[in-house]
């Protein structure tokens, strides 16, 4: 017996060749790359760079637009672009001719899963291209191209990973947005700390990265095939077999192919253990942060888990450590939220947290839930970014909430203030009319569910409120409260000093920065369009997913109704307390969330005179020393770099040291024994000629002796 | 013909720019080395892919050397020697180039063994006949000893001296294993001499008659001379040293092609003549391929000299190679063929880049320099671009080949025999060694220490705030030379690096013509190994058996 | 031939009867040595350069008795042409211990070490 709900009858989905219009992507934005490229061999220092790439990239959204509306998602469709990787060999197995094939192409699998990406991963790098062509402002010139053409690169990349047909093409997206990341937090290549952030989120990523490429080795190994359609075929039969009960069909190899990805996914996504470099990507210019480090390229690791959905409902660990994991982060990245005051931090962590939010949706088998979160995220934390972004631009790059209050009530940041206002709604979760609601619940309620999940349920409820709280602490700091401001110190002169082409091209109205400025209208619209489509969508996700349910029941990420760690296929229904768990849920979960948003009313704005204290601080001694560790982020940089990168150094060094003194002194050894040898028995030539005479007559007279002695 | 032609053509020119006037030299060699390219091309539109893995262009007639002892002067070129001798006569002229305005003492001696290099490494690529190789193979040392102890900084004595003892004793092992091999082929049908040979394919074919024993030690004689040209881990000393004091012209070289030599014999040589004794050593091999990248790349990660870094990161890259080799399976060695490309222009184009900032500011030391992007904005893009080829960041030449070789580490259980855990005690049992991936993994982890100290390499010499040496800052202020070179980069520098960068971004998104070429040489080595695997010779007691029979058999 | 040969082998002439080539032997046996541990005990350069020629003279002998006793000239050819090659020697010799002796004033022989290793 099959759980019903999540039975929806279809057989594999029918696949066939088309969708050549997706091409488009790859090409509008590598296109952007070059002209970028172009641009800065031309010393070009106007916005070009800019309104070329937000061109391309709204044409790339149009095309992926067009073949949504014109092939839609009931098939898939594969379109092949060139043969990449792709070479064969005949050998024998066994006196048998056989014929191997190691085939990774240039070709795109267009399901609902990957449209649905592409639609926001180009949406919104259109929108925020416009937003960074403002924001971007005081580095026209080389500066600028280099921006833009990395931006463009990280769509690109995006692109591949997303609509890969196979798991090579993935990984060349995975790694390619992994370069982008890298150079995009480097932006400002001459501040130390955002050179290491850099750094560190490239060697953190390859990490996760080395367990995706094992991963996609062992696939190849067991599959035989780096394609999608192969490999998910040979899951279907698995699949069945699990579905019949038969658990002992799958290999114990398939079973450890998901928790390899998993790696690559953690990895990607920043979750524990390997979240460490996402809050320091925030050294990034914010329209970098918004769009890679919150709405696209974190969901990468959650798009690899709904992708090789399949193959994670074969494993029995998997998805449940997929849970685990992600409730765990979520807790943890949440309680370090609460305790920062560089906003664009907290919103990282939260960002952390929310991904974690993701990943317990696919673990707890409401994969519709966790591409829901995805997308509702992607939009209402762009625009929590954004407006950050247009605070710290206006502010000469002041991040501290103590340092900034009642930014809503001066001129000209009404849009933002509001935007600030409907993002933090979504994030903290606020009943019915925001969509960040609806896709929590939605993964609340599935984790309530299960009663294999509850826990992680208890865990995620707890989480939602500390997301309301530390959500809402950042608005009633900045936002509202009395007038208050202190200039950042860093911002346009640190920009331009970080940079050094700036030069003559530094826009006048930034020459002083006494006073704030307000955002212009590029900032402004696209955060009028951000905050109009979080409600917009709505509609279009209302309840149990809607739309994107549609679109994920046709991909891969559709859950089969059977799951190896469920063992046969069934799972009893949990209860909330003994109440139907999605309906108890929709009530509950609002009622924490406004509970955290009124305690952050209560501590942080109610009474609250100046910026830089508020009743909370009465309340923090009382908590002890945790409020502090919190703040350090419980100290896990200076674990990991205690743990890890010291020994590794001292090791490096020993390795240095034995290579020097030991292998090749072993080597000099070799080379000094001639002059050694040379050295001893050079005393026998003492230069004086009777000791020659000696030795010679000597000598003679053994020669005679030996020959006498052997003569006779 | 054409491969003489393409072997004489720097000789001739090396004959010219050492007679004619030191003006021209530099002009002649560039013309030498231009001309070669272009042959180079020639050869390579004329050579029929259709039989990859046929060695075209030889004679039909050799010419005989030294009939007394088989000598010819035999020449041949598969696709996988090919591929390397099109990487050489590509380099010829960029080394010609990223040396014009370097040298300025004795360019006439430079440039005219710079040409006689290359002739010597395209002749061990086109050599038919062990011997003539051989001979091609030790003398590429000659010029690059002359390089390094004339051009070379300021330790090169030292370095030349090393480079030369190290690699001459090593091959000089590999010599006698070779001669072994010959030796042992004259006698092979019924213990009756038959007369010196020395053709590589007449002794392939004899050399696999051996036993498993007499196969061992040949392995052993070559893997001393080849692995030391590699380098492999415990012989690799010498190559930081010698990178390190090389002109950039020979660092160029160095990683361009001379350690191509290395692989490229292992890959000519000791595959196909002893493949038994390399089914049981494949597995130690590898783990001091791994050895190699793990050990190799966290030096690298201490480095204060950038150049001793790349130096370092080419004894792990190498590691990488020699394990997809040994790997033997058609991925491992198609990634393995495919990376010493991609390694010789990654780490060559990484070479020109530091020997272009050395020739402005004249040092190496990551503590003197840094944050040159803000200066040398050109610079810092190329930079970038070949630190993530050597990353090997997919899209990109680098990633191709390393995933090849890690994907055939990963699969090589199968192709190895159970020597390693056998003879340590540790095979549990049933499984003939399922530890290849194993062995990818943790090579695997090589990949995030060439992230590890390539980005710290990055980080120290492209971003973060600028560093210059003190004399070079004091002399901007002072008066200017007329001949010093501007701050970025010149258009001839950047026409020598676009090639390498456009070869890294063609072989990267598109290589699928050269994994083609290379399959029906690849599938021909692989061939022979399927065949043991599928014979009872390599059954635990089967060899022991036969070694005694052919012991009897091989004896004169 | 033969008898001539066993007169020549045997003790004839009466005045010198009973000399055999052994008496030649020991003769040149006793120079040599003299030769030798003049050679290695003294250190005046000029005598031990007589010890040298005393120990080629006595070679010279054994050369001389040996062609006697196979009755041909090949021992007296080479004691001719050791003479010649002795005579050049001890002029080049001698002039070599003038030079040295002009350098040092001295002519001891341990004066000279300088191919000490």
């Amino acid at each position: 017996m099959l759980s019903q709900e999540h039975i929806t009858g279809h057989a594999a989905t029918a696949i066939d060749e088309g969708g050549m219009l997706t091409m488009l992507v790859p090409a509008l934005t590598i296109l952007a790359v070059v002209l970028c490229g172009l641009f800065a061999a031309m010393r070009v220092k106007n916005k070009a760079p800019a309104f070329v790439t937000v061109a391309l990239l709204a044409a790339s959204f149009v095309a992926v637009l067009m073949t949504y509306l014109n092939l839609g998602v009931e098939k898939t469709w594969i379109a092949h672009g060139f043969d990449w990787i792709n070479f064969s060999w005949s050998g024998s197995e066994n006196r048998k001719l056989t014929t191997h094939a190691l085939i990774a192409n240039f070709s795109f699998y267009l399901d609902g899963l990957t449209i649905l990406w592409m639609l926001f991963v180009t949406g919104l790098g259109t929108l925020i291209a416009l937003y960074a062509s403002e924001y971007m402002s005081h580095d026209v010139g080389a500066g600028y191209c280099r921006f833009f053409a990395a931006f463009s690169l990280f769509v690109f990349s995006m692109a591949c990973l997303v609509m890969a047909d196979n798991f090579l093409l993935l990984y060349l997206g995975w790694e390619g947005v992994g370069l982008c990341s890298y150079l995009l937090i480097g932006y400002f290549y001459k501040k130390p700390s955002a050179v290491a952030a850099a750094k560190k989120a490239f060697i953190v990523n390859r990490i996760g990265d080395l367990f995706l490429a094992l991963g996609i080795m062992l696939i190849y190994t067991h599959f035989g095939s780096l394609e999608y359609t192969t490999v998910f075929a040979q899951t279907e039969t698995y699949i069945e077999a699990l579905k019949e009960g038969n658990l002992e069909v799958i290999p114990a190899t398939v079973q450890l192919i998901p928790l390899l990805l998993m790696g690559g996914a953690f990895g990607k996504s920043a979750q524990l253990p390997l979240y460490v470099w996402l809050p320091d990507a925030m050294e990034g210019p914010t329209p970098v942060s918004a769009l890679i480090h919150a709405a696209t390229m974190v969901t990468a690791g959650v798009f690899l888990v709904a992708r090789t959905y399949p193959l994670f409902l074969l494993s029995e660990h998997a998805l449940p450590a997929v849970a685990w994991i992600g409730a765990l982060t979520a807790f943890f990245s949440a309680t370090i939220g609460m305790a920062q005051f560089d906003i664009k931090r907290i919103m990282a962590y939260s960002t952390v947290s929310q991904l974690g939010y993701m990943f317990c949706g696919l673990g707890v088998l409401t994969s519709v839930g966790g591409a829901f979160h995805v997308f509702t995220h992607a939009f209402f934390k762009a625009m929590l970014f954004l407006a950050c972004g247009a605070v710290m631009h206006g502010f000469a790059g002041q991040l501290d909430l103590r340092k900034l209050s009642g930014v809503g009530f001066m001129r000209g940041w009404k849009v933002t203030t509001v935007a600030m206002l409907v993002g933090c709604l979504n994030l903290a979760g606020f009943p019915i009319i925001t969509s960040g609601y609806w896709s929590k619940d939605m993964i609340l309620g599935e984790a309530f569910a299960n009663p294999h999940t509850q826990a992680i349920g208890w865990i995620l409820l707890l989480t939602a409120g500390l997301t309301a709280y530390y959500t809402f602490r950042v608005f009633f700091r900045v936002f509202v409260g009395p007038v208050q401001y202190e200039m950042g110190d860093e911002h346009h002169g640190a920009h331009e000093d970080a940079h050094g082409h700036g030069e003559a091209t530094h826009a006048p109205a930034h020459a002083t920065h006494a006073t704030p400025h307000a955002p212009g209208w590029a900032i402004n619209t696209v955060l009028a369009v951000l905050a109009i489509s979080a409600f917009a969508i709505i509609p279009f996700t209302y309840s149990h997913g809607g739309w994107v349910h549609t679109m994920i029941e046709g991909s891969t990420a559709r859950y089969e109704g059977a799951a190896a760690y469920l063992g046969h296929g069934e799972h009893a229904h949990g209860t909330f307390l003994g109440f139907e768990a999605h309906g108890a849920l929709m009530v509950v979960s609002g009622i924490v969330g406004a509970i955290g948003i009124v305690i952050a009313w209560w501590l942080h704005y109610a009474g609250r005179t100046t910026a830089a204290t508020s009743r909370a601080d009465a309340l923090l001694p009382k908590l002890g020393p945790i409020p502090r560790w919190a703040q350090h982020k419980w100290y896990v940089d200076e674990f990991y770099d205690f743990l890890i990168v010291r020994p590794l150094w001292v090791l490096s060094n020993i390795f240095h040291f034995i290579d020097q003194y030991i292998v090749d002194g072993i080597v000099d050894l070799f080379g000094a024994a001639p002059s050694l040898t040379g050295k001893a028995v050079r005393p026998s030539q003492s230069g004086e000629l009777h000791s020659y005479a000696a030795w010679m007559a000597g000598g003679m007279a053994v020669l005679i002796l030996i020959v006498i002695l052997v003569a006779t | 013909m054409l491969l003489t032609a393409l072997i004489l053509m720097p000789l001739l020119f090396a004959g010219i720019v050492a007679f004619a006037p030191a003006r021209n030299a530099r002009g002649m060699a560039l013309l030498g080395t231009t001309l070669a390219l272009a042959l180079g091309a020639f050869v390579c539109s004329q050579f029929d892919w259709g039989y990859a893995d046929k060695h075209q262009f030889g004679a039909a007639e050799p010419f005989v050397w030294f009939p007394a002892l088989g000598l010819n002067l035999s020449l041949g070129v598969d696709s996988v020697a090919l591929m390397l001798v099109l990487l050489t006569v590509l380099l010829g002229p960029i080394c010609v180039l990223c040396s014009w305005t370097a040298i300025t003492q004795r360019v006439r001696t430079y440039y005219s063994w710079l040409l006689v290099l290359q002739a010597a490494m395209t002749g061990v690529f086109c050599a038919r006949d062990v011997i003539f190789f051989y001979i091609c193979f030790e003398f590429t040392l000659i010029p690059m000893f002359i390089l390094i102890s004339l051009y070379g900084s300021t330790n090169r004595r030292k370095a030349a001296i090393k480079f030369f003892l190290f690699t001459f004793t090593g091959s000089v092992i590999a010599l006698a294993g070779l001669i072994y091999v010959a030796w042992y082929a004259t006698t092979t049908s019924g213990g009756r001499f038959q007369g010196w040979t020395f053709d590589i394919g007449a002794l392939e074919s004899a050399a696999r008659t051996m036993s498993l024993r007499q196969q061992s030690i040949v392995l052993l004689a070559l893997m001393a001379g080849f692995a030391v040209k590699v380098p492999l881990f415990p012989v690799h000393t010498w190559l930081p040293l010698a990178h390190t004091e090389a002109p950039t012209a020979g660092s160029v070289i160095l990683a361009g092609v001379l350690l191509k030599l290395g692989t490229y014999a292992l890959y000519r040589f000791v595959l196909p003549f002893v493949p038994e004794a390399v089914v049981e050593y494949a597995p130690f091999i590898g783990v001091l391929c791994i050895i190699g990248i793990l050990y190799g790349g966290l030096i690298c990660w201490v480095q204060t000299d950038v150049k001793k870094l790349v130096a370092y990161s080419s004894v792990a890259h190498l590691g990488f190679c020699v394990l997809g080799l040994f790997a033997l399976n058609n991925t491992g060695i198609t990634g393995s063929i495919l990376y010493m490309i991609n390694h010789g222009l990654s780490t060559g184009a990484l070479f020109l880049l530091i020997g272009m900032v050395y020739e402005r500011y004249h040092t190496r030391s990551m503590k003197e320099l840094g944050g040159l992007a803000s200066k040398m904005p050109v610079w810092a893009t190329f930079m970038v671009f070949f630190t993530m080829a050597s990353v090997g960041l997919p899209g990109l030449n680098g990633f191709v080949s390393e995933f090849l070789c890690l994907l055939g580490a990963f699969q090589a259980s199968s192709a190895w025999g159970s020597g390693l855990w056998g003879s340590l005690g540790l095979q549990p049992g049933a499984t003939p060694g399922d530890y290849g991936p194993w062995f990818a993994a943790v090579a695997g982890v090589g990949m995030i220490v060439a992230a590890m100290y390539l980005l710290y390499m990055v980080g120290r010499m492209v971003w973060g705030p600028l560093v210059e040496p003190r004399s070079h800052a004091h002399h901007a202020h002072g008066a200017e030379d007329p001949n010093a070179l501007p701050r970025d980069l010149t258009p001839r520098e950047i026409g020598l690096l676009i090639p390498i960068a456009a070869l890294c971004i063609g072989l990267g998104i598109y290589p699928k013509p050269v994994l083609d070429a290379l399959q029906p040489p690849v599938s021909r080595t692989i061939a022979h190994y399927e065949q043991l695997r599928n014979s009872p010779r390599l059954t635990p007691t089967a060899p022991a058996e036969h070694a005694s029979a052919q012991d009897g058999e091989g004896a004169p | 031939m033969s008898d001539l040969l066993t007169l020549a082998q045997s003790g004839y002439p009466a005045p010198i009867a009973g000399v055999t080539l052994a008496h030649y032997l020991f003769v040149s046996a006793a120079m040599f040595v003299l030769g030798l541990i003049g050679f290695l005990t003294r250190r005046n350069l000029i005598i031990m350069f007589l010890c040298t020629e005393l120990m080629f003279q006595a070679a010279g002998i054994a050369l001389v008795a040996f062609g006697r006793y196979h009755l041909n000239f090949h021992g007296q050819t080479f004691v001719i042409f050791i003479l010649t090659v002795a005579a050049a020697e001890a002029a080049m010799a001698l002039a070599l211990v003038v030079l040295l002796f002009r350098r040092k004033e001295s002519l001891n022989a341990e004066a000279w070490q300088d191919l000490k290793g």
